[in-house]
């Protein structure tokens, strides 16, 4: 064979092997949108849950409330609910602020609320994590130089973490001093 | 829910993972959840509980000094299709997913929710620097990311990114509560139990000789008592004349004898000067009963909830130990309360407690009506690299 061959060889070589590396980076960008989908769709049901519980609480319970904290919490629930979902992250940091400064008895609610409560924020500091968790992949896969000189996925808006202070360090017995979000 | 936890470890022989998934698949199933577990052994008869799937054998390698088991190939993936589709999980929980690993196959040919814990918090860390990007592709499927300790999770963040949810290894509270006392631990002196390889330095042994001194010096009648394994001659040059009255040596005993021993300590003491990523026998002495006195190693000032479930010393000070020690002897109202907090504590780690927490996870990645699918060979499109999962494991299996 002479040089022109090799040359040739070597190039189409190069080609399949881009486009092999190009397909299987987008089954990973395409996992991996289906992952960010389907956190995001868990994080907005226990979201909603939790207005949902928080709007019960304080329109069934007023007194074990007292008034004002049950306006607030209600007003904190209606925030949470009414904004659009790109834009959450302070109307639900106010609605878990009220639910945090509840003490911790209530007379004369039921325990099956409260412990729905609980569980719920429980649920919402879990599904944030995964949903960041998946932002997270997926910035870096995106990130890299290839798939951004390829423009692989582009037009396709880069996902966005969800930060909201939900205490996580309770629900993860993480050190003390530490962030809530040990992102690297 | 159907749950199928993968163990990538030999289930004939005694390990930290082994049993920890052990205990959570026998948890869950109490609380009336379909479990499966995929595991690898020696020999498939080995395997007698009907929930546990046998996965074929590991090919042992030497990993950073340990031997870990590697298992791929096609015989292999074949299983694993089998085990995914007739288990028609809900959710497959993984651990430990490292490279050539059966954790690693099932996240490869699994389609849906995984949940994945990492225990490794040790040296192998450089391993899973190395082998991370390998790995990340199919770590990429995760949904739900769980460490057993923040070290362990700091080793997940540093080398393979990412988050996780910090749940810890579990005890099993009330193996440890109730029981018999060890007979060798008499009653009527004021005893401290010591439990560990006794010769390894960092377990701060000779801190805590130093500190008996002390003790001693308080309470003549008190009496340390060594369980474990190690070197007894070296011991005994260690305790010296002087102590020698005041030291027992149990020698290594068994997991019924050890609740039992720390049933009847008056004290715990765990001087250790490092390492421990997560303090267990902590865990377990609270469990049992016995007020604590470690070193204020992180891991311990976190479990003994910054000293409020057990009295932290400065680690190596043997002086502070020695008055610890002696103090608390001295207090029998101090003991009361340190023992009933410590029980307090030692719940929150308990199996049910825990698995609780874990079925949260569950809940969280699972989709409704979406369980977890075995991905064919055929089933992605037909690009090379994809392909290349089961297509690799074939060339892997006929390479050895």
């Amino acid at each position: 064979m002479g040089a022109q061959a090799w040359t040739w060889t070597v190039v189409a070589v190069v080609v399949l092997l881009l486009l092999a590396w190009t397909a299987w980076t987008l089954v990973r960008l395409r996992r991996l949108e289906t992952r960010v989908a389907r956190a995001r769709e868990t994080l907005e049901s226990q979201l909603r849950r939790r207005a949902g519980l928080a709007e019960e609480l304080a329109r069934e319970h007023p007194a074990a409330l007292g008034p004002l904290r049950a306006r607030a919490l209600a007003e904190a629930a209606a925030q949470a609910r009414s904004t659009p979902r790109g834009d959450r992250e302070a109307a639900e940091n106010g609605l878990g602020r009220e639910l945090r400064d509840l003490p911790a008895d209530l007379p004369g609610v039921p325990a099956s609320l409260q412990a729905d409560l609980t569980g719920t924020s429980t649920r919402v500091a879990l599904a944030r994590r995964f949903y960041n968790d998946a932002v997270r992949d997926t910035q870096a896969l995106r990130g890299r130089r290839l798939p951004r000189v390829l423009r692989l996925h582009a037009g396709r808006p880069v996902p966005r973490f969800f930060d909201i202070d939900d205490r996580l360090e309770a629900l993860t017995a993480s050190s003390v001093g530490e962030g809530a979000e040990g992102r690297p | 829910m159907r749950i199928g936890l993968v163990c990538p470890y030999r289930w004939d022989v005694p390990g930290g993972v082994q049993y920890h998934v052990r205990d959570l698949a026998e948890t869950l199933r109490g609380l009336g959840h379909h479990v499966e577990v995929l595991t690898p052994a020696e020999r498939e008869e080995s395997l007698t509980d009907p929930w546990t799937t046998f996965a074929g054998r590991t090919v042992p390698v030497p990993y950073n000094g340990s031997m870990a088991g590697v298992q791929f190939g096609p015989v292999v993936a074949a299983r694993v299709r089998r085990w995914l589709r007739d288990g028609r999980f809900d959710v497959v929980h993984v651990h430990e997913p490292a490279t050539l690993s059966l954790s690693l196959l099932v996240c490869m040919l699994a389609g849906g929710p995984i949940v994945a814990t990492f225990h490794a918090a040790t040296t192998r860390s450089k391993v899973l620097a190395a082998l991370g990007p390998v790995a990340r592709p199919w770590l990429e499927k995760i949904s739900g990311r769980i460490a057993v300790s923040d070290f362990s999770r700091r080793v997940q963040v540093e080398h393979l990114g990412g988050d996780a949810v910090i749940i810890p290894n579990g005890v099993h509270v009330d193996a440890f509560a109730e029981g018999p006392r060890l007979p060798a631990v008499p009653h009527d002196a004021p005893t401290i139990g010591f439990l560990g390889r006794y010769d390894e330095p960092r377990k701060g042994l000779p801190t805590l000789l130093e500190a008996m001194r002390t003790v001693v010096a308080r309470h003549p009648g008190a009496r340390l008592f060594v369980a474990g394994r190690g070197d007894a001659e070296q011991l005994d040059r260690l305790v010296g004349e002087e102590l020698r009255p005041h030291v027992v040596l149990l020698g290594e005993i068994s997991e019924a004898d050890k609740a039992a021993f720390l049933r009847s300590v008056d004290i715990y003491c765990a001087p250790n000067l490092l390492g421990e990523s997560f303090g267990v026998v902590l865990i377990e002495a609270m469990s049992a009963g016995a007020p604590t006195v470690a070193s204020d190693l992180d891991a311990f000032a976190r479990v003994l909830d910054g000293g409020a479930a057990g009295v932290l010393v400065p680690r190596g000070d043997s002086a502070a130990l020695g008055t610890a020690l002696s103090d608390l002897l001295a207090d029998p109202d101090r003991r009361r309360e340190l023992r009933a907090r410590g029980a307090e504590v030692a719940r929150s780690y308990d199996w049910p407690v825990l698995a609780q927490r874990i079925l949260a996870v569950y809940e969280t990645v699972a989709t409704p009506g979406g369980g977890v699918t075995a991905l064919a060979d055929d089933d992605v499109p037909g690009v090379p690299p994809t392909g290349a999962a089961p297509r690799r494991s074939r060339w892997r299996g006929s390479a050895r």
